[in-house]
């Protein structure tokens, strides 16, 4: 399994998506630095004109600007982890670059677990990477203005469920690239991966409302596929205002009054190892 | 283990009933270069696939060296060159070979010794620290040469393997496969060059419409349609309507007189029956030569005689 795993960093590497990813979040990291810099500057004007009353409108900016900053870092993690994965296994068969490997002695399940902790491991350190860059822009270059308050164990929490995203995406994407083609895999992946955020936003657009429909579409979307609870889950153990009642007002579009529950946590979890069992069987039984 | 390193009992590998390889018996001796004729389509490709578990057969069961097909073990001391040869071209012919080396198990110095040997062996020293993306068709299809060497194989699956090769590189091919040879390996060649498989080849099997028609040793199967060439003098016009056993006969010559035939006999041994016939019937004989088999006379043979077969079942089913 470990030269299947060497394979997998060699390719990622070499791979122009993996380069033009880590160039596109390095710009921005910087944006994300320059736009954190300015509202440390607004919320010190701020501060001075309203006094006390500016202390809700901080705790509004911080976790506004941090909660955007991890929300489209778990977009560009997602996107990474479908693009990579998703055509691991069927790019592969479509050129036939995957017979002289199967051909060796070598089981399908090592060649697919290979490729699992290839490409997971990368994107966990790819994602802890974005994760870290982000909150420490948030903490230091805000000059402490606009930085979350975050103890250690809400921050290993948070960066927990951040980077279980491109695990349990790399595991569907496996499932998908060992049934069917890479682009169909992929346009699959994406839809599915906006249903469980349009989901995500409805579900708490419910919850604010009291809708009891709207967050069953929610939970049903979340079921269906339950990235958009890991995301929840990062801001919910960073912000950490889940049982404040201003806490919606406080965190805004990126905010959660519709928690997942402890369930929720672990359906993602066997949802996640269901799919990798599965693009296993799946491989196994398939010709290639 | 027997002395056959592939044996296989009724294996099929059909796509809806169709196409593919179907209810293959057959046994590949040790040490033997075996080729697998047929036109294109005819099942070679899927057969091989299917004993290295690349496709899973629908009837049938099989071993390779002495394992099931399918299984880890059947394949530990295989190497393979596919008829589709792609390799990941974002790598060094180096890299791949290390790569393919680590999957085999070789510790980090056997594979340096065992690569170098293997590049030096297929013809692309200097070449390979270069990307593969920049290889030519003829350098992707060596270092997929050099891969299946990569092990030192017992059993070698050569797909098509001089079919992006210049005439340099195919007789180099055939040199290697005779080295391989003459070294106990036992090679499985599958091709429809013929006249490049007659060669090197002791052993044949000829696939023909998904069935395999025959298999054994070639110069054995040669003797199924013995034909001489004889050159005559004063023969009758239909000196061959008299004599039975000649069973087609062809013009090649006449030169002064001196006509030259070519005669198919009904089964080897009657060259003395037929001059007796030709001195009894007053022609002068001047020269009798038997006419070696070629390889292909072998394969369109057994071809034919298959669809011969197959027409005459075709028939009898509408009747």
């Amino acid at each position: 399994m470990w030269p299947i795993i060497k394979i997998t960093y060699r390719e990622m590497i070499s791979k122009r998506i993996f380069t033009i990813t880590i160039l596109m979040s390095l710009a921005f990291i910087i944006l994300f630095g320059v736009a954190t810099w300015f509202a440390a500057r607004e919320v010190n004007d701020m501060m001075g004109r309203i006094g006390s009353d500016g202390v809700m409108m901080k705790g509004f900016f911080s976790t506004q600007l941090l909660g955007m900053g991890l929300y489209f870092g778990s977009i560009i993690t997602a996107l990474l982890a479908i693009l990579s994965s998703v055509g691991s296994i069927a790019s592969e068969i479509e050129s036939h670059q995957i017979d002289t490997w199967l051909a060796r002695s070598l089981t399908r399940k090592q060649y697919m677990l290979g490729k699992f902790f290839g490409l997971s491991s990368m994107l966990i350190l790819y994602a802890a990477l974005l994760f870290l860059g982000l909150l420490a822009i948030n903490q230091w270059v805000g000059g402490g203005l606009v930085a979350v308050q975050v103890s250690a164990g809400q921050l290993l929490s948070g960066l927990g469920y951040f980077v279980l995203l491109p695990v349990i995406l790399v595991s569907v994407s496996l499932l998908m690239s060992s049934m069917t083609t890479t682009v169909t895999g992929g346009i699959i992946l994406i839809i599915l991966y906006g249903i469980s955020f349009i989901g995500g936003f409805v579900e708490q657009l419910g919850s604010l409302i009291d809708q009891e429909s709207l967050i069953n579409i929610g939970i049903v979307s979340s079921l269906l596929f339950p990235t958009d609870s890991l995301f929840r889950l990062t801001t919910l153990s960073l912000f950490e205002t889940v049982d404040n009642p201003i806490s919606f007002a406080s965190q805004g579009i990126f905010g959660t009054s519709s928690p997942p529950s402890t369930a929720m946590i672990y359906y993602t979890i066997g949802y996640g190892l269901v799919a990798l069992l599965l693009a296993i069987r799946v491989f196994q039984k398939r010709d290639v | 283990m027997s002395g056959n390193v592939i044996e296989t009992w009724g294996l099929s590998k059909q796509y809806d009933g169709k196409g593919g390889c179907k209810e293959i018996t057959l046994q590949v001796p040790r040490g033997t270069v075996f080729g697998f004729l047929g036109q294109n389509g005819a099942g070679k490709s899927t057969f091989v696939r299917t004993m290295l578990g690349l496709l899973h057969p629908t009837e049938g069961k099989a071993t390779m060296l002495g394992q099931p097909i399918g299984t880890e073990a059947s394949r530990r001391k295989v190497g393979y060159l596919p008829e589709l040869f792609r390799y990941p071209d974002w790598l060094t012919g180096r890299q791949l070979l290390e790569h393919h080396g680590e999957i085999c198990g070789l510790t980090r110095s056997e594979r340096k010794r065992i690569i170098h040997e293997v590049v030096e062996r297929v013809g692309l020293s200097g070449r390979v620290d270069e990307r593969i993306r920049g290889y030519s068709k003829g350098m992707q299809q060596r270092i997929g040469l050099a891969c299946a060497l990569l092990s030192d194989p017992d059993l070698i699956f050569l797909d098509e393997p001089t079919s992006a090769l210049d005439p340099i590189g195919r007789k180099e091919v055939r040199e290697l496969i005779a080295q391989l040879r003459d070294q106990g390996k036992t090679i499985f060649l599958n091709s429809h060059l013929l006249s490049e498989m007659e060669t090197v080849c002791d052993h044949v099997g000829i696939i023909h419409r998904s069935e395999l028609v025959v298999h054994g040793e070639w110069r054995k199967l040669s003797a199924v349609k013995p034909q001489i060439e004889i050159t005559l003098e004063q023969a009758s016009q239909n000196w061959h309507e008299l004599l039975p056993f000649v069973t087609e006969n062809r013009l090649l010559r006449d030169v002064e007189g001196q006509t030259t035939w070519l005669v198919t006999l009904d089964r080897d041994g009657r060259v003395p029956a037929l001059l007796e016939g030709l001195i009894a019937s007053g022609a002068a004989v001047h020269e009798v030569v038997r006419k070696q088999q070629s390889l292909e006379d072998v394969f369109l043979y057994w071809v034919q005689q298959k669809e011969r077969e197959a027409h005459v079942a075709n028939h009898q089913n509408h009747v």
